[in-house]
């Protein structure tokens, strides 16, 4: 499926390209055509003027034969001023002519005929009019039309017709030319268009099929993204139910064996209320009849009893806080979470404050920094903490002055609280452990469980956060709680 | 209340070395009162409503209850002896159990008990709780059970 995509992919993006490329095909075709009807029209007004000029160099040929011919016969000397204006536009006409039809070889082979005979020309005409202006008749020979005048104007005319002509004839062959162009770019343009359309209708076509495998696509990640909510949500409800289970496991288990417990201390107690009667007996036997109390029975009595049950005491005393331990921690993963907005400089100042006695004690510097505000169950972010400066506070190093330093900051949306001391620190090996219930590190000479840090990283683990401890043995131990600046509102009970 | 009548001590509490240490403390603080004790909670709601010589029919009692039972939840009893119509409505009821828990607390409060009691593993407390029952016990007025 993701194959035939991508090559139904490929296909509308070459068709889509080609497309264009007929476009452009199409376009060029349309603006060649356009320039070459505007060349044709050119050369149509050019063939027009090269006619136009070789008329009127017709016209100047005729009227300064014309004027000749009025000097010659009247003696009148406007025709001469008229003759001379004439004889000095006709190079300017013949030069224009020239200008015009420079790129034609035979044209310019013509006009440099036409030059020549004009020059002819004029100097016949010239000459005839010096004649008469000596006094002459101006007309040597026979007449005014002498012979080679005639054929000078004659040639002339053929000349001038033949230019026009071949203007003719050579617009006549553009014109065909610029028809034949014209119509072979109208018939790519007209391919082009009917490609385009086709190509066009491909590309909708596609397209639209496309989109349609688009949408289907959609619905289906639409569903499989239900399916994946629907598969969290249950995972979740289980994990609930787990967490839950344990946590009543927790509860009713250390409840059932607190009543054992009970009978156990009870009855203890119980005995050692019967060791006095015993030893009053033992010290009125002493009295009365020596002889019967042996030194076994003394030492049963006063030894032997007293010490079995301060064992039994002792420890019936540590297994019944142990069990309150886990009743608490079980108490705490069944309490429901009420999240606030906790001004944490207002809690570490109170949690310092409660244990101020012990600090003045001790002699321990307690430098707090500010810490960021965050969203969370204020409760729990309180015993975090104020475990946590607890055990700074307790696992100090004699030899040396504490100082113990409270600091936050911001950091991914999470608030991160860090509590350094200058203390006696924890082995690395033992930065995991600590965090175990009943687990402690080092040497065991200050009172506890080992309830503490468990109870912390089950109260973080709760609040969505972390905590990590940062330590070399002999040089103190930063604590870093990581918490998310707001957490989630809870949905009930989960008992 | 009438003086010849002899307050009875109803104790329902599934553990027999916490009935022994119960009593022996009772005795200790000087209530010499007769205890009736049972194991579990049948037997005793069938004692409290329905025996000839049980409270709801004769005399005044005060009852020492257990709320880990193995039949049913001490709360059950406290229940039915609390409900509205019961005879044994103003009976005074202790609760004496394991649990600190406080929602435990406040629910038996709720529900009408007296006085409530958490046996403590230190035994020292916990004697000393229940002869201070004990001189409560010898100075309290139990009313009679209705009779209707």
């Amino acid at each position: 499926m993701m194959r035939s995509q991508r090559r139904a992919n490929r296909v509308i993006f070459l068709a889509v390209a080609a497309g264009f490329v007929m476009l452009a095909v199409a376009a060029v075709a349309v603006v060649w055509t356009f320039a070459r009807s505007q060349d044709y029209g050119e050369l149509v007004s050019h063939t027009i003027e090269v006619e136009g000029a070789v008329a009127d160099l017709n016209r100047l040929n005729e009227r300064i034969e014309a004027a000749r011919r009025g000097f010659l016969l009247e003696g009148d000397l406007r025709f001469l001023e008229t003759f001379e204006a004439t004889a000095a536009d006709i190079p300017l006409q013949i030069e224009r002519i020239a200008g015009l039809t420079a790129d034609n070889p035979s044209q310019v082979d013509r006009l440099a005929r036409f030059r020549q005979l004009t020059q002819r020309y004029l100097t016949l005409l010239r000459s005839s009019i010096a004649d008469k202006q000596a006094g002459g008749t101006g007309v040597s020979g026979a007449s005014l039309l002498d012979e080679e005048d005639i054929t000078i104007v004659e040639e002339l005319r053929s000349i001038s017709d033949t230019m026009a002509r071949e203007e003719r004839r050579l617009l006549v062959m553009r014109e065909a030319e610029a028809n034949r162009s014209v119509y072979v770019s109208t018939v790519v343009a007209i391919a082009a268009a009917i490609l385009l359309l086709i190509v066009a209708v491909g590309t909708i076509w596609a397209t639209r099929r496309t989109l349609r495998a688009l949408t289907s696509t959609g619905v289906q990640l639409q569903e499989l993204n239900d399916d994946l909510e629907s598969a969290v949500a249950e995972r979740t409800s289980e994990l609930q139910r787990a967490n839950a289970e344990i946590q009543r496991f927790a509860y009713i288990v250390s409840h059932d064996l607190r009543s054992p417990l009970v009978n156990v201390m009870g009855f203890t107690a119980e005995l050692n209320a019967a060791i006095k009667p015993l030893n009053e007996l033992i010290d009125k036997a002493e009295e009365v009849a020596p002889e019967i109390v042996t030194e076994e029975t003394k030492f049963a009595v006063r030894e032997d009893l007293p010490e079995a049950i301060g064992f039994i005491r002792t420890s019936t005393e540590k297994m019944d806080r142990l069990i309150n331990a886990i009743l608490r921690l079980s108490r705490e993963g069944r309490r429901v979470l009420a999240p606030e907005a906790v001004d944490m400089n207002a809690l570490v100042s109170g949690i310092v404050d409660s244990l101020q006695h012990r600090i003045d004690e001790i002699g321990v510097t307690v430098e707090t920094e500010p810490v960021p505000t965050l969203v969370s169950d204020r409760l729990a972010v309180e015993q975090i903490v104020s475990n946590l400066v607890e055990n700074a506070i307790k696992y100090l190093k004699r030899d040396r002055p504490g100082r113990i330093t409270i600091r936050g900051k911001k950091a991914n949306g999470r608030v991160l609280v860090e509590i350094e001391d200058n203390g006696r620190g924890i082995d690395p090996k033992d930065h995991e452990r600590i965090f175990d219930l009943f687990r402690r590190s080092g040497s065991q000479d200050q009172p506890g469980e080992g309830i503490g840090l468990a109870h912390v990283r089950a109260l973080a683990y709760r609040l969505g956060g972390t905590i990590t401890c940062e330590s070399v043995l002999d040089q103190g131990a930063i604590f870093r709680l990581s918490l998310p600046m707001a957490l989630a509102p809870q949905q009930g009970v989960n008992t | 209340m009438s003086a010849h009548h002899i307050v009875n001590i109803v104790m329902i509490e599934d553990d027999e070395g916490h009935a022994r240490l119960i009593e022996k403390n009772i005795r200790r603080a000087g209530v010499n009162n007769p205890i009736r004790h049972f194991l579990e909670g049948t037997g005793a709601l069938q004692y409290l409503f329905d025996s000839p010589d049980g409270p709801a029919r004769n005399g005044p009692a005060l009852v020492l209850l257990d709320l880990n039972l193995p039949d049913m939840s001490g709360i059950d009893i406290l229940q039915r002896m609390k409900a509205k119509d019961s005879p044994l409505r103003r009976t005074p009821v202790v609760v004496l159990t394991t649990t600190d828990d406080k929602v435990e607390i406040e629910r038996c409060y709720d529900l009408g008990a007296n006085v409530y009691i958490t046996k403590p593993v230190n035994y020292e407390t916990f004697a000393q709780a229940i002869r201070q029952l004990g001189l409560f016990l010898s100075v309290i007025q139990v009313p009679e059970p209705d009779m209707d």
